[in-house]
């Protein structure tokens, strides 16, 4: 296994004036757990985006385990073995809640048979929603479709998992389940990469913080030592940095 | 009891309806495609088993052995090349035009080759073949079949969709593509597989009306609407909605045609606007995801 799992070299993109990737340059290990965070419009999503295969970037490349996949679609990124949850979760609405998992273990982890139905059912019960097996997706409400979106996303088998603001509208019991299981990712050697406006999820979770302000890194490190930074106060002037009451 | 076998003879129509519009339904449902060269396609599947089926040496009601995978290839590459390059435009006015263009061209094409008159596929005697308890009722038995493969063919593709892996792909790309990608499905290969089902079915569809009644190079259109009346009459997105909309349109243009045989078509578009005024999404209409 290459000591790097996800490496960005060089990556620019912009729409029109707004540039939401400047020469940005970043790598990931496998089972690194490293949070993004940064001020609106800074680039995290698209930075996400770019990963999973969404958005071609101008310039640069993206690589994962060794191989160079700016050219590949989100689809076949997916069955590499990168993960993504959206910030508004995206579940196929009139399936199931089982089949909404099954669909990603078959098709993003290859799994088939009964694997597939194991796989499908040990992401739900990770997110708790094992008693919701049966459930038509749509009907669900917030906090399950996140756990949805993020079981999903586990079923499709990654090696890294971008999570996009999953902890948003959450309580504080419910970011701590949250929490528990991007730990127990790390544990098992998954990388996740998590993008948060609740500062206080991300640093009991990650053992690395980069600040994103318009495309570009502006700290990279030790959580409470990057908060600490005056450039990312900087940046977040105005706004209140809430990492007190660790989770 | 002439009622009686009007209704009877509507319900066999109506088979023959539904397998005509449930690769409009499924079209449309999958990638949102009004496929205006639906009831054309079917016209062509018509010429090709007229064409190819007698070079084969089999018997003509066999033809859909030779037509159907012939279309449901057609069926993937016309959606992997021009439908989606149509669809990657991101309007949907383009698509709409180019399935409507493809109907001209292919109207006219079919006129240049085999001129205006209709042909019908020659299955023998059993185009008079029927079951007649009494005096009155008369099923035909081609008639009869068209009912049964239509229904097999509804309930098959709804036992694909819902309980295999094809079936959840395809569900899954028509309820959000941009989701289905990130768990790893390639949607325009999706796509290509929902085409090659919707025109294997059409091309069932235009040798049942070969069979049963006559073809020629402008039946597409009318074939068209009444394929759609079906699909709205049972709802969008739901199958079995489609079956009960081709029997309702169906019986409703047989009743209309016992009370005046100039009534037959206008009895079925009063139904359809009336099923529109009252339940504009359809009988058994699919909920709209919140």
């Amino acid at each position: 296994m290459p000591a790097t799992l996800l490496e960005l070299v060089r990556i620019s993109k912009r729409f029109g004036g707004v540039v939401v990737a400047h020469d940005l340059s970043l790598s990931v290990e496998p089972g690194a757990a490293v949070g993004l965070v940064g001020p609106n419009g800074a680039g995290k999503t698209s930075l996400f985006s770019m990963v999973a295969g969404d958005l071609r970037p101008d310039a640069g490349t993206i690589s994962f385990d060794g191989a160079v996949v700016n050219r590949l679609g989100p689809a076949a990124r997916c069955r590499l073995g990168i993960g993504r949850t959206y910030q508004v979760p995206k579940p196929f609405e009139r399936m199931t809640v089982f089949e909404n998992a099954l669909v990603a273990a078959q098709q993003g982890a290859g799994a088939r048979g009964q694997d597939s139905h194991h796989r499908a059912f040990a992401s739900l019960e990770r997110c708790n929603l094992i008693d919701k097996v049966n459930r038509e997706a749509g009907s669900l409400g917030l906090l399950d479709r996140k756990r949805l979106e993020l079981a999903r996303a586990l079923a499709s088998g990654p090696r890294l998992v971008l999570l996009d603001e999953v902890a948003g509208g959450l309580t504080q019991p419910e970011v701590r389940e949250l929490v528990d299981i991007v730990r127990s990712l790390r544990a098992e050697g998954t990388a996740v990469v998590w993008i948060e406006h609740v500062v206080r999820a991300l640093v009991g979770a990650v053992d690395r913080l980069l600040c994103l302000a318009a495309g570009v890194v502006i700290a990279d490190g030790d959580p409470v030592r990057v908060l600490d930074d005056p450039a990312v106060r900087e940046v977040y002037l105005g706004t209140e940095l809430a990492i007190e009451g660790t989770v | 009891m002439t009622w009686f076998n009007a209704i009877l003879q509507g319900i066999l129509l109506g088979g023959f309806y539904a397998l005509f519009a449930c690769g409009l339904s499924l079209l449309f449902g999958v990638m949102g495609i009004i496929n205006l060269a639906h009831g054309d396609f079917a016209v062509i599947a018509g010429y090709v088993a007229v064409v190819l089926v007698p070079s084969t040496h089999l018997p003509m009601v066999l033809g859909f052995l030779v037509v159907v995978p012939i279309f449901a290839l057609g069926g993937y590459i016309l959606q992997r090349t021009l439908f989606q390059s149509a669809l990657n435009r991101g309007d949907p006015l383009t698509i709409l035009l180019v399935t409507f263009g493809l109907s001209i061209i292919t109207e006219n094409s079919l006129l240049q080759a085999f001129s205006a008159n209709g042909q019908s596929i020659n299955i023998g005697s059993l185009i008079a073949d029927s079951i007649n308890p009494n005096n009155v009722i008369s099923i035909s038995d081609i008639s009869l079949v068209v009912l049964i493969v239509a229904v097999v063919v509804l309930g098959t593709l709804q036992l694909v969709l819902s309980r295999t892996s094809i079936g959840r792909m395809i569900r899954a790309v028509a309820d959000d593509r941009e989701a289905a990608e990130l768990v790893g499905i390639n949607h325009r290969h999706v796509f290509g597989i929902a085409a090659a089902i919707a025109l294997a079915t059409v091309a069932l569809a235009g040798l049942a009306s070969g069979m049963i009644t006559e073809f020629a190079p402008s039946t597409g259109t009318s074939n068209l609407l009444f394929a759609f009346e079906a699909v709205v009459i049972g709802g969008i997105g739901s199958l079995w909605g489609t079956l009960v909309g081709g029997i309702v349109l169906g019986v409703a243009q047989q009743i209309g045609a016992q009370i005046n045989p100039a009534y037959q078509i206008l009895a079925g578009h009063v139904v359809f606007l009336a099923v529109l005024a009252v339940r504009s999404r359809g009988l058994f209409a699919v909920r709209e995801a919140a």
